[in-house]
């Protein structure tokens, strides 16, 4: 396990608004990531889970309270700074996969990486890497409907890995799957953290994917209650 | 011509009009962006096949809707062109007062071409030309509109100083044609046709035709076709030396005067219209001065008006109707086209808000994902209306022969070159219009909403 973290939380304060009455989804939470940590996110429906994931991975705003990822202090950026910032430094594997349906596996993969200044060629060979990582190198031109659950989970994770980013962000990556592709997932997952050095957060309701984890921090009413590293690490 | 040469005619042609130069650069723009942006374009063109019905009807509806608008402005377009007064060297038309069609006597030619000027402070025109219209058939035992020609008989040496349309001619085009005046002069039995009527009345340049008269009862002319006038608007017109027509009358006068019996009955009426041609608005204002205050032009009195002002008089008529195209039908296509649009891209926004979203966790900005979708909107109505628009130009120019929508004097009229870039600019500009707020709506998906409902 690296000891500088990765992924500083200070004080994250996250509430909303219904009418006038302000609903606290996060509360006071502090946390730090270490690089290259597999970590795991639980707690029940509603606890703040999926919205700490976001705010780490610069999707949405605190309310309060400063999060850093790397030398960025991303609770301060505009929405397309956040986005500049997420090209770069974040890949998203999400429940559903969300793979775009018109385009095929190569296509898909290939999306975050239009977005960097590459030559073609270079496009290609990262493409190539990620999908050859993932174990679906023969599958280059197959849409996503004509894939799998699993194997359009694996496009996903190609995507979320293809631009070399600092921090891999998961939700659910295993809840629209099987068992034994949910292995398989989990597998991938601690094979980027070993092989790649990645540093993986992962929302699950799952004890078994859960259990795959460095260390798993539950949360309940937007709090931290309880962080548990596993002795297996 | 070899091809070289018609190569280096057609490029000759094409740079000395500034507007396809730009157009030009414009479209090397687009290829270079499309070049640089060629995958992003790709994945536009995906999301568009994704419910290929629907982008088939949109670009259908655009397509007509740009074709109804390409008709109507081409109509505008040249009615426009025609009355739109110049303030330089302007022409001047002469022409009965009191009677359409205009019959004045030819023994006004004379000094009507000087502008009426009788002092030497008078101010005389630059240059002048005389019309009379003499038409006829070469089957005079049965009459079609394809064996009938119509010649406009004047001095042959004006052709080229005082027609329109005959400045943009190329070297070769002006030498071929100053050869047939030069001809023309000396014989006046030599006559110039353009093509289409040639073709219509199926005669080739070199062959004699014998024209019996429609308008000049009993004055039969025989001519010989010396030359086509070059393609383009004159393509049904004929020309003739006035003088064979002139001196024609003059012998069955003579004829007539022998036998005792009445000249023709055209005598004193066979000059139709005068053209003069002065350097501006205050020369054009004094020489239809001396003209209107002329004592020789009392029987029949004339009137000197701006050949736009001439025509703009003709279009009175249909005020109403040119006032309705401009600004009621064609904002109400445009208006309708830019709904299309907006409808077919705002379901298609609201069919892919989670996708958009996705876009924008991988790191797609708001601008970027409202890029996409104006992109989206913007390539079919861009194709749309280029496809569209060039459908036209060759449909109606190259297969119907023009748009048959006779106003005045006007038969039909031609789609113009500039309607090859109205096309994409009409489809292009109400793309952006419509899909502007699905766009804007793209943009503003929030991620944490659209996942927060997913899940």
């Amino acid at each position: 396990m690296g000891l500088e973290p990765i992924v500083r939380v200070r004080n994250l304060h996250k509430y909303f608004l219904r009418g006038s009455e302000q609903i606290d989804v996060l509360n006071d939470l502090s946390l730090n990531v270490p690089e290259a940590e597999f970590l795991a996110l639980m707690g029940p429906s509603g606890s703040g889970k999926t919205t700490l994931l976001n705010l780490i991975a610069g999707l949405d705003q605190p309310s309060e309270g400063e999060i850093w990822v790397g030398e960025h202090l991303i609770s301060g950026m505009s929405e397309a700074q956040l986005a500049r910032w997420r090209t770069r430094h974040v890949g998203f594997v999400f429940q559903f996969y969300n793979l775009l349906p018109v385009l095929t596996a190569y296509e898909n993969v290939e999306l975050p990486l239009l977005l960097l200044p590459l030559s073609s060629a270079e496009r290609k060979r990262q493409v190539l890497t990620a999908l050859d990582l993932v174990g679906l190198s023969n599958r280059l031109s197959h849409r996503p409907g004509q894939l799998s659950g699993g194997q359009q989970q694996r496009v996903g994770i190609a995507r979320a890995i293809v631009t070399d980013p600092t921090l891999i962000v998961a939700d659910e990556p295993t809840g629209d799957l099987d068992a034994r592709s949910a292995e398989d997932i989990l597998n991938l997952l601690v094979e980027l953290k070993d092989g790649l050095k990645k540093t993986i957060i992962m929302v699950t309701h799952d004890p078994r994917a859960a259990s795959r984890a460095e260390r798993v921090l539950h949360l309940e009413k937007g709090q931290l209650v309880h962080d548990t590293a596993h002795a297996s690490w | 011509m070899s091809p070289l040469e018609r190569g280096a005619l057609w490029w000759e042609r094409f740079t000395s009009q500034p507007l396809y130069v730009l157009a030009a650069m414009l479209a090397l723009l687009v290829v270079y962006t499309m070049g640089v942006y060629r995958k992003q374009m790709w994945f536009m063109l995906k999301s568009l096949r994704r419910n290929l019905l629907r982008s088939i009807l949109t670009s259908l509806a655009t397509v007509v809707l740009v074709l109804v608008v390409t008709l109507v402005w081409s109509i505008l377009y040249f009615l426009d062109k025609a009355t739109s007064e110049k303030a330089k060297d302007l022409k001047a038309i002469v022409t009965e007062r009191w009677q359409i069609p205009s019959q004045m006597p030819f023994a006004y030619a004379a000094s009507l071409s000087e502008g009426a000027a009788a002092r030497p402070t008078d101010v005389r025109p630059d240059d002048n030309m005389t019309w009379q219209f003499y038409g006829g058939t070469i089957d005079p035992g049965k009459r079609t509109r394809e064996n009938t020609v119509f010649f406009f008989c004047m001095d042959p040496r004006k052709l080229l100083t005082m027609m329109d349309g005959l400045d943009e001619l190329t070297l070769q085009e002006r030498s071929d044609l100053d050869h047939a005046i030069d001809v023309m002069v000396k014989d006046k039995r030599k006559v110039v046709i353009g093509k289409d009527r040639l073709a219509a009345m199926k005669k080739r340049v070199g062959e004699r035709i014998k024209v019996t008269s429609l308008n000049y009862k009993d004055i039969d002319l025989e001519v010989e076709i010396i030359a086509e006038f070059p393609d383009g608007r004159y393509n049904q017109s004929a020309i003739m030396n006035r003088d064979y027509l002139n001196d024609a009358m003059d012998d069955y006068n003579a004829k007539q005067k022998a036998k005792g019996l009445p000249t023709h009955p055209l005598t004193m009426k066979s000059l139709n219209l005068v053209w003069l041609r002065v350097p501006d608005t205050d020369a054009y204002q004094r020489v239809a001065d001396q003209i209107m205050s002329s004592s020789l032009y009392s029987s029949p009195a004339v009137k000197c008006e701006t050949a736009s002002s001439g025509i703009s008089s003709f279009l009175d008529a249909y005020r109403d109707l040119l006032w309705g195209m401009r600004w009621l039908l064609v904002p109400s296509i445009l208006v309708t086209m830019s709904l299309v649009i907006a409808n077919a891209i705002s379901i298609s926004v609201r069919e892919r808000r989670v996708e958009m979203a996705v876009l924008k966790v991988l790191g797609f900005s708001p601008g970027q994902i409202m890029a996409l979708v104006l992109g989206e909107a913007i390539l079919i109505g861009g194709l749309s209306g280029a496809f569209s628009s060039g459908a036209t130009y060759v449909l109606i120019n190259q297969v119907a022969g023009g748009l048959k929508f006779p106003i005045a004097f006007f038969p039909a009229f031609l789609i113009p070159e500039d309607a090859l870039w109205w096309g994409p600019m009409i489809g292009i500009g109400t793309a952006v219009a419509g899909s502007f707020f699905p766009a804007w709506s793209a943009r503003t998906v929030k991620v944490s909403d659209v996942f927060s409902k997913i899940s």
